[in-house]
C-alpha cells in the first residue's frame, strides 16, 4: 500500500501569521536530544500529551483521531493528523502550511529511500512522467529545503533530489547543494534531472565546484538518436543537450548514472540503446534499465506505452549484455524476477522506494521474494501475464518444456 | 645414372588487356590515379590522355598478388567498381572536410592551446 | 489539460542534416562496410550509401536511424555527436602521451639454440664480446628514465638473455636505485638456462618472464634446434617451474609460426591449454634476420597464413564454449581497438608507428635502434632503423632524429595512399620497419603488402563473428574489456 506523504491535520494552533510556512521534526517525548525551534514533540495518546507538556515541550505533534486533552496553560504550537500518519517516527521532518494546514512528510529518518522534491516545473514534458510539470512558482521549495537540512540526520545515507527538472533555478538549486556538503557530509546525493541544464559550461563548472565527496547526476536517455528521444521527453533538442551536459559532466570528472525507462517506445530499441551506451558512453559510473511506474503522464499515455516487460526481456537481455562486457555497471530496476531472463537476475536490484513498493498474493508462495523488486503500489498497477511465484518446481516444469 | 627429364612447363599464360575510358570532364584524374593504385598487384594501369577522354589501359600481372587471374571482363568490371568507389569518397571528403577539421581542431585543438600557453 | 506532440513534430527537415566523415569498403554484391571517424562498423546497400551521400534519409525511414547512430550523419546544428567523436578520438589517441614505454636491453647475442627463423643472429656461447658492457648498460638506462613516460617496461633480450644473468641484476639493481619512474621487468628467454637462483630473483624483483612455446615437441623442436634436441622438454620443464615459483600470471609464452606450424594450429592451441596458460598469441613470421637468409618468411603467403589463423581462432572459441576461459591475444587487442576508445600502445599496431615512439631497443654494443626489426635490419647490413649509440646520443636526439621522424611520418596511416580511406583505418596501423623490409620503403604499397592483407583478414573475420555468431560473439566482446 502506499503511504501517504502528504495531507491535512485536522487541527493547528499556536503557529505566528508572520511565517506562511514551517518545517518541524518530531522528537520522542522522552527525548535528551538538544532541543531545536522546529522540534516537536511525537504524541500518540493523552499519556504522551501529558509527558509532553511535564517535559516542558512547547510544541506538539499529535496523531490520533480522538479528541485533544490540552492544559489550558499550553501556549505553544500544536498540530494533530490522523491515524493514517501513524508512520510518522522521531527524527522525520515535516513541511507545515499555516494557513491551509496542508503538510508533506520531508524525511523519514528510518527509511532508507527519501526523496526530496526541488520543483514542479520541468522543461521536458516526458510521456510517462510519474511527477507531470506545473508550470507554477514554486521557488518556496528550495527555501524549505534549506530550512529542513539542518534537522536532517547526519548519519543519513542516501538523499535524494527530484522534481521537476531538479536544476531549473540551478543557481539557488547548487546553493542548497552547497548546505549539503557542509551539513551532512556523509551523507551521499543523488540528484534527478534530465541533464539539458549541463549542456551549459557555466552549471556544470558551478556542479563542479560543490566539491560535493558523493554527488551523482542520473540522467535519462531514451534512444541512440535524436527524434526518438525528443518525442519520449516531448522537447526538440532534449537529446542533444542531454548528451552534451553528460559530455560535460564527464570532462569535470563528475560522477553520472544514465537512466533507461522501457515501454512500448523505448523498449523495443533497448539493445540498440544498450549497444551505444557501451560504445559511446563506457566511462559512466552507472547504467540503470527500469521498469516503468504506471501513474502521472503513463496513465494518459498507456495505450501508446505500456508494453508487457516479459515482451522484451531478450532485448533487454541483450542490453545487459553488451553494458556488462563493455565494463559498465548497470542494474535493472523496479522489474520483478519472474517476468525477467535469468541471465539479467545478478542485476535485479531491489529498487522501488519503500513507501511505494508492494505484493501481490501469488509472492507469498515465492522463493526469490527476498531478492526482489516487487511491484509499484501507485498509479494503476499493471501487471506482466508473466508474473508468477518461482518454486524449484517450477524450474523443473519449465526444464521440461524445453 | 640418366639424368631426369625436365618437368613439363605449362605455357605461361598470356597477359590480359583491357581499356577503359572515361570523360575527363567529369572524371577527376586522382580518382584514376586511385583506383589505379589499389589495382596494383592484380594489374598494371596506364592512364594517358586523348583529347578529352582519359584513356586507361590494365593489363593483368601475370603472378596476382591476390586471387586468381582476372578476366578481361572481370578486370575491366573491377577497374569500373574501384573508380565509382573513388568518386564516391572524393564525393563523401568533399561535403564532410568541413566537420572533420571541427572535430580535429575539438579533439586536439586544447592541446596546441596548451602547448601555446607553455610557451 | 496535457498536450503531446506526435512523433512528426520532433524530426529534423532535411536542410538541417550533414554528413560526418567516414571510410568505406565494398563488401560484396550491392554492399558496403561503412565505418564513421571512430571505427564504429555498419552495414549498408548500395542504395543506401548513395542515399546517406545525398542526405536523402528521413527520421523514422530505418537508415536515418541506423546512420544517425553510427554518427554518419548529424543535426547541422547539434553539438553533441560532433563533441562525442571528438572526445572518442583524443581517447583513441591518448597512447601518445605515453612516449617510449618500452625499453629493450639486449644484454648478449650468445644463444646455444639454432632457431631457422631467428631474428637474432647466433653466435657460439663463448664469445664474450658479444655481451652488453655495464657501462653500455647504464648509459642505456639514463636514455630509458629520460623518456617522458611514468612508467616503463625494461624487457631483457638476447640471444640467450640468461647467458649473461649478471648484468640483468645489475641493470635491475641500478633502475631500482633511481626514482621517479614506476618499473616492470621481463625476461624473454628460452628458459633452458633457468635454475634456483634466476627464480629467487625473478621472485624477489617482480620480474615477468616470457619464453617460446611453438606447439607440440616435434614441431617445436624442429623450429628451435637446440644441441641435445631438448628446446621443448627445457621450455615446458621451465614454464612449470617458473609457474608454480612465481605464479602462474608472471610467466607468458609466445609462439612463433614457421610453415611447419600451419597445418597443426589445433595441437599447437591444446599445448598452451595443457600448460594450464590463459591465452595464445597467433603471429605472423616476421621476415627478418635469418628468416630473411633461411627463406621463411616467403614460404607462406598471407592467405595461407589467413586460414591458419581463422581455424586457430574458432578452436579457441570452440574452447571457450566448453567452459574453459581461453583467449587469442591478437583478436583481444584488435577487439579492444574495434569495440573500445582505450588507447593501446601496442607498438605494431598503432599510427603514429611505435617505432621509437613505443619502444627503444639497446643493442649490446651500444647502438640504438628504433625497434627489434630494426636491429635485425642491421645485422643484414642495414642501417635505416639505427637511431645512435648510447656514447653520444640522448633520448631527445634519437626521438627527434630526422631517421626517426622521417620513418613515422612517412608511413602515417592517415595520410598514406588507401590507408587513408581505408574502412579499417581506425584499427591499424603503421609499421614501417616490416614495409622497409619487404619492399625497401617505410610506406609500402599496401595493396603487395602481406601486413595489409592479414590485417584486413583478420578485422573481417572478427566481424563475421561479431555480427553472425552471437554465443561466440559474447565471448569475444568480454576479450575487449580487460
Amino acid at each position: 500500500m502506499t503511504l501517504r506523504l502528504y495531507g491535512t491535520a485536522s487541527r493547528s494552533a499556536g503557529f505566528s501569521s508572520d511565517e506562511a510556512r514551517s518545517v518541524l521534526r518530531l522528537r520522542s517525548v522522552d527525548s535528551v536530544a538538544e532541543r531545536h525551534a522546529a522540534d516537536f514533540a511525537l504524541a500518540r495518546t493523552p499519556d504522551d500529551i501529558r509527558r509532553a507538556v511535564e517535559a516542558d515541550w512547547s510544541s506538539i505533534l499529535v496523531v490520533s483521531d480522538g479528541a485533544i486533552d490540552l492544559p489550558g496553560t499550553f501556549a505553544g504550537r500544536l498540530v494533530t493528523v490522523p491515524p493514517i500518519y501513524d508512520y510518522l517516527a522521531e527524527g522525520d521532518v515535516i513541511g507545515f502550511d499555516h494557513a491551509s494546514r496542508k503538510f508533506r512528510t520531508l524525511y523519514r529518518r528510518n527509511s532508507a529511500h527519501n526523496s526530496l522534491l526541488v520543483t514542479e516545473r520541468c522543461n521536458n514534458y516526458c510521456l510517462m512522467c510519474s511527477q507531470p510539470p506545473k508550470d507554477v512558482d514554486d521557488r518556496w521549495i528550495l527555501g524549505e529545503i534549506k530550512e529542513s537540512l539542518p534537522l536532517i540526520d547526519q548519519a543519513t545515507r542516501a538523499l535524494t533530489f527530484t522534481g521537476g527538472e531538479t536544476l531549473s533555478d540551478w543557481e539557488d538549486f547548487i546553493a542548497v547543494l552547497t548546505e549539503c556538503r557542509d551539513r551532512l557530509p556523509a551523507t551521499a546525493i543523488q540528484v534527478l534531472t534530465n541533464g539539458r541544464a549541463f549542456a551549459n559550461s557555466r552549471i556544470v563548472d558551478a556542479w563542479k565546484d560543490i566539491g560535493h565527496p558523493a554527488l551523482m547526476a542520473a540522467i535519462p536517455v531514451y534512444a541512440s538518436v535524436d527524434h526518438v528521444h525528443d518525442h519520449v521527453v516531448q522537447a526538440k533538442g532534449a537529446f542533444d543537450e542531454t548528451i552534451l551536459g553528460i559530455l560535460k559532466l564527464k570532462d569535470r570528472g563528475q560522477r553520472v548514472e544514465i537512466r533507461v525507462v522501457m515501454h512500448a517506445l523505448t523498449a523495443p530499441i533497448i539493445e540498440d540503446t544498450g549497444r551505444w551506451i557501451a560504445r559511446n558512453l563506457p566511462f559512466v559510473d552507472h547504467v540503470a534499465l527500469m521498469g516503468l511506474e504506471n501513474t502521472g503522464f503513463a496513465i494518459a499515455n498507456d495505450a501508446m506505452l505500456w508494453m508487457d516487460p516479459v515482451d522484451y526481456g531478450d532485448g533487454l537481455a541483450r542490453a545487459v549484455d553488451h553494458l556488462s562486457a563493455a565494463g559498465v555497471n548497470v542494474s535493472v530496476y523496479n522489474l520483478p524476477k519472474c517476468v525477467l531472463p535469468k541471465s539479467v537476475w545478478p542485476h535485479a536490484l531491489q529498487s522501488i522506494s519503500d513507501w511505494k513498493n508492494g505484493f501481490v498474493e501469488e509472492c507469498d508462495r515465492c522463493d526469490e521474494k527476498n531478492t526482489c523488486s516487487g511491484f509499484f503500489t501507485t498509479g494503476r498497477p499493471r501487471f506482466s501475464r508473466a508474473v508468477r511465484a518461482i518454486t524449484s518446481q517450477r524450474d523443473k516444469l519449465t526444464a521440461l518444456a524445453d | 645414372m640418366r639424368p631426369m627429364p625436365p618437368a613439363a612447363k605449362l605455357p605461361a599464360a598470356s597477359p590480359v588487356e583491357v581499356t577503359v575510358d572515361f570523360d575527363s570532364s567529369i572524371q577527376s584524374l586522382s580518382a584514376l590515379d586511385a583506383a589505379a593504385y589499389r589495382l596494383i598487384g592484380t594489374a598494371t594501369c596506364q592512364v594517358d590522355r586523348a583529347g578529352d577522354r582519359y584513356v586507361c589501359r590494365l593489363v593483368s600481372s601475370t603472378n596476382p598478388q591476390k586471387g586468381a587471374v582476372l578476366s578481361s571482363n572481370e578486370l575491366k568490371e573491377r577497374f569500373l567498381n574501384l573508380v565509382a568507389d573513388e568518386n564516391l569518397r572524393a564525393r563523401v571528403a568533399e561535403k564532410t572536410e568541413g566537420v572533420r577539421n571541427v572535430i580535429l581542431a575539438l579533439a586536439f585543438g586544447a592541446l596546441a592551446a596548451n602547448q601555446n600557453d607553455a610557451g | 489539460m496535457a498536450r503531446f506532440l506526435r512523433p512528426e513534430s520532433f524530426s529534423a527537415a532535411t536542410e538541417d542534416l550533414s554528413l560526418l566523415p567516414f571510410n568505406f569498403e565494398r563488401a560484396g554484391a550491392n554492399q558496403y562496410l561503412v565505418a564513421n571517424m571512430v571505427g564504429d562498423f555498419v552495414r549498408l546497400s548500395e542504395e543506401e550509401l548513395n542515399r546517406l551521400v545525398d542526405l536523402q534519409v528521413r527520421p523514422g525511414d530505418g537508415l536515418y536511424e541506423k546512420a544517425y547512430a553510427a554518427h554518419l550523419i548529424t543535426g547541422t546544428n547539434q553539438k553533441a555527436q560532433r563533441q562525442l567523436l571528438a572526445a572518442r578520438l583524443r581517447s583513441r589517441m591518448s597512447f601518445l602521451q605515453q612516449t617510449t614505454p618500452l625499453h629493450i636491453f639486449v644484454v648478449t647475442l650468445r644463444c646455444e639454440h639454432s632457431c631457422p627463423y631467428c631474428q637474432v643472429s647466433r653466435q657460439s656461447t663463448d664469445r664474450s664480446r658479444f655481451d652488453m658492457s655495464e657501462q653500455t648498460a647504464m648509459r642505456a638506462l639514463d636514455i630509458a628514465f629520460a623518456s617522458p613516460t611514468a612508467r616503463i617496461k625494461i624487457e631483457f633480450q638476447g640471444g640467450e638473455p640468461l647467458l649473461n644473468f649478471p648484468l640483468i641484476r645489475k641493470i635491475v639493481a641500478a633502475a631500482k636505485q633511481r626514482s621517479g619512474k614506476k618499473l616492470d621487468f621481463v625476461i624473454a628467454s628460452n628458459l633452458a638456462l633457468l635454475d634456483d637462483a634466476v627464480l629467487d630473483f625473478c621472485k624477489e624483483n617482480n620480474v615477468l618472464l616470457s619464453t617460446s612455446l611453438d606447439g607440440p615437441a616435434d614441431l617445436h623442436n624442429k623450429n628451435r634446434p637446440r644441441p641435445g634436441a631438448n628446446s621443448h622438454e627445457l621450455a615446458i620443464a621451465g614454464i612449470r617451474r617458473a609457474r608454480e615459483i612465481l605464479g602462474p600470471d608472471k610467466v607468458g609464452a609466445l609462439m612463433t609460426t614457421t610453415e611447419a606450424s600451419l597445418d597443426r594450429v589445433d595441437e599447437i592451441i591444446d599445448e598452451y591449454l595443457e600448460m594450464g596458460l590463459d591465452g595464445i598469441f597467433l603471429r605472423p613470421l616476421s621476415p627478418f634476420g635469418f628468416a630473411i637468409k633461411t627463406k621463411q618468411f616467403a614460404k607462406y603467403d598471407a592467405q595461407k597464413w589467413l586460414a591458419f589463423y581463422e581455424r586457430g581462432l574458432r578452436r579457441v572459441l570452440e574452447i571457450n564454449r566448453q567452459g574453459t576461459p581461453f583467449r587469442e591475444f591478437y583478436a583481444a587487442l584488435l577487439l579492444t581497438r574495434m569495440l573500445s576508445d582505450r588507447p593501446i600502445g601496442y607498438v605494431d599496431l598503432r599510427s603514429p608507428a611505435g617505432a621509437g615512439l613505443g619502444a627503444l631497443v639497446y643493442n649490446y654494443d651500444g647502438s640504438i635502434f628504433a625497434s627489434d626489426e630494426g636491429r635485425m635490419l642491421a645485422e643484414t647490413g642495414d642501417d635505416a632503423f639505427r637511431l645512435g649509440h648510447v656514447e653520444h646520443d640522448s633520448y631527445n636526439s634519437l626521438i627527434l632524429s630526422d631517421k626517426l621522424i622521417g620513418a613515422i611520418s612517412s608511413s602515417l596511416t592517415q595520410c598514406a595512399p588507401e590507408c587513408s580511406t581505408c574502412v579499417y583505418e581506425s584499427h591499424c596501423g603503421a609499421d614501417p620497419v616490416y614495409h622497409y623490409a619487404t619492399q625497401g620503403d617505410a610506406l609500402g604499397i599496401k595493396p603487395l603488402s602481406a601486413f595489409c592483407a592479414r590485417q584486413k583478414g583478420i578485422m573481417g573475420l572478427l566481424l563475421d563473428i561479431l555480427e553472425n555468431s552471437p554465443e561466440d560473439a559474447a565471448i569475444m566482446r568480454r576479450w575487449a574489456a580487460a
